[in-house]
């Protein structure tokens, strides 16, 4: 139920996120909205997102090595069951349906809380920091998974 | 939907959906496998709502007439590992408590696929000792999950061979194997073992591609073992995926769907039962009819781009819950060979979607393939 990344191909990805990073504490806040975008820029923007879906891509369906990568080693899962195993293509995740009042936790819901929800109850794991990169970068995948999906918040 | 999935459909439709073809009318759909309870509760109103409403046949051929009897239907079990996962065993203890108190018993097991999780020798032999606790004549076919490892060999050595037929008060029943012969994605990029398993075991993995199918060799047979039965004579045939293009990308499919039809065309009263799909679903094709099962592992989703027009969708389930939505599935054999399918839902009195908000598409979906699983080094072997 894994798909093994390399060490390599994240230190890869880890440089071009240090490098707009690094790019955006050069052309600091106070200037960088008031030259038009570049190609550049965008292209950072998008990969700085995309290495978050491909993260999120990785513990969703139960990497072990990203997990442990991003703190949340044997978290996410204590039986073998990963995300991907009920929603392929995180399918029935309904990102765009949140948030809402969710029935089976009885209370008024965001995605992350339904995340941390699946972690406890049918993954049998621990709930992971709702702040913290892991949980940004399941929710990056998720939302981007569900691209083209129409708002429906509050929906059964 | 995606370009290739709608030619797909297309294709199939003009092939297969002939006007006024379908199956023998004495194959009739009953109300408990198609509208169960339902329509007492007033399921009336969802199935006009929806275009669900299946056809009912209600005329019946005269037909030399047998005893009628009970088989058992268990599949995609997923077992880890005992120290791992207690879960799933507890699930294939349910159902193996299930099968065996079958009054009057079952003639017979069908395991329909997918026994173990990552195809393990531990996990198959898991599998293999709590159906002991059967005691009817069991029959196995395999799935990807009992495979992919070791290439069968442990599977084999449990379970003999993938393909079998056996005739069984006046019905042929005949077993498939449609994982086996998936195109080689491994030995060019070099993989473990475990990783072509762990490929294999992704429903929505993209590596591994579209491997079900059925093959030259097993359609030959196929044609062969039909060649001397009545071409009005029911015939049953257990495979793990279906028989039609429902979805390819989680392979609930046969990427020979055209070769396998043509052989089964002349018989008009084929039943397919499958697994794979971990869900109620239903369909026919030409003269073929296709009924999906339950797991008792856990279920899937249906595809977002929707299901069979003949599917009265599952309810909806709970994910608190481990034993809803999973389960197995009592067949009822009538003396005029109809076969009839039960689904046990453990922990529902309904089984089928009550009205809109039942049915998990009721929340409308575009998702997209994942991408992690192309990065380096598999793109680049």
């Amino acid at each position: 139920m894994t798909t093994a990344s390399t060490l390599p191909h994240r230190l890869r990805r880890l440089t071009v996120v240090a490098a707009a990073l690094a790019f955006a504490a050069v052309a600091g806040p106070a200037t960088a909205h008031k030259d038009p975008v570049t190609d550049e820029q965008l292209r950072e923007y998008q990969e700085a997102f995309m290495d978050e879906v491909r993260k999120g891509d990785l513990l969703f369906h139960g990497d072990g090595a990203t997990a442990k990568a991003m703190g949340v080693d044997g978290m996410l899962s204590k039986t073998g069951w990963a995300c991907a195993m009920c929603h392929p293509m995180a399918s029935d995740t309904h990102p765009h349906s949140f948030p809402k009042f969710q029935a089976q936790m009885g209370e008024f819901a965001t995605l992350r809380d339904m995340i941390n929800w699946c972690i406890e109850k049918p993954n049998q794991g621990e709930k992971i920091d709702p702040d913290g990169a892991a949980m940004k970068a399941l929710e990056a995948y998720i939302t981007w998974s569900n691209t083209g999906s129409t708002l429906v918040p509050g929906k059964y | 939907m995606s370009n290739e999935l709608e030619r797909l459909r297309r294709e199939i439709h003009a092939e297969l959906h002939q006007p006024g073809v379908r199956p023998d009318d004495t194959l009739k759909i009953t109300r408990r496998t198609f509208v169960h309870k339902s329509l007492v509760f007033g399921a009336a109103t969802v199935g006009q709502t929806f275009a669900w409403w299946p056809l009912i046949n209600t005329i019946d051929i005269a037909h030399a007439e047998e005893a009628p009897f009970k088989f058992a239907w268990v599949s995609d079990t997923h077992l880890y590992p005992k120290s791992l996962n207690t879960r799933f065993v507890e699930k294939v203890v349910r159902a193996v408590k299930d099968v065996q108190a079958m009054d009057p018993p079952a003639d017979f097991l069908i395991f329909g696929g997918d026994l173990a999780q990552l195809g393990t020798v531990e996990e198959l032999e898991l599998g293999n000792e709590l159906l002991k606790d059967i005691k009817i004549p069991k029959h196995f076919i395999p799935g990807e999950h009992d495979w992919y490892l070791d290439m069968g060999k442990k599977w084999n050595q449990l379970f003999g061979d993938a393909t079998w037929t056996f005739d069984h008060k006046g019905i042929r029943f005949i077993g498939l194997d449609t994982v086996t012969r998936g195109p080689d994605y491994w030995t060019a990029k070099n993989m473990t073992p475990e990783e072509r398993m762990g490929h294999m075991a992704t429903l929505d993995g993209t590596v591994a591609g579209p491997w079900a199918g059925v093959g030259k060799q097993q359609t030959e047979w196929l044609q062969k073992t039909l060649s001397d039965w009545p071409k009005d004579k029911p015939v049953i045939i257990f495979s793990h995926n279906p028989f039609y293009e429902y979805y390819p990308p989680w392979n609930f499919w046969i990427r020979d769907w055209r070769e396998v039809q043509a052989v089964l065309k002349p018989w008009t009263k084929v039943t397919n039962i499958h697994g794979h799909v971990h869900q109620v679903l239903y369909n026919e094709i030409g003269t073929l009819r296709s009924i999906g099962m339950l797991a008792t592992a856990w279920p899937w989703p249906y595809p977002p781009e929707g299901l069979p027009k003949l599917t009265v969708p599952m309810i909806r389930v709970d994910p608190g819950d481990h034993f809803d939505g999973v389960g197995w599935g009592k067949w009822s054999v009538d003396a005029k060979g109809n076969p009839d399918v039960e689904y046990i839902m453990w922990g529902r009195k309904e089984v089928f979607a009550q009205r809109a908000e039942d049915h998990d598409k009721h929340v409308e979906e575009v998702i997209r393939p994942r991408i992690a699983d192309q990065m380096y080094p598999w793109a680049n072997p």
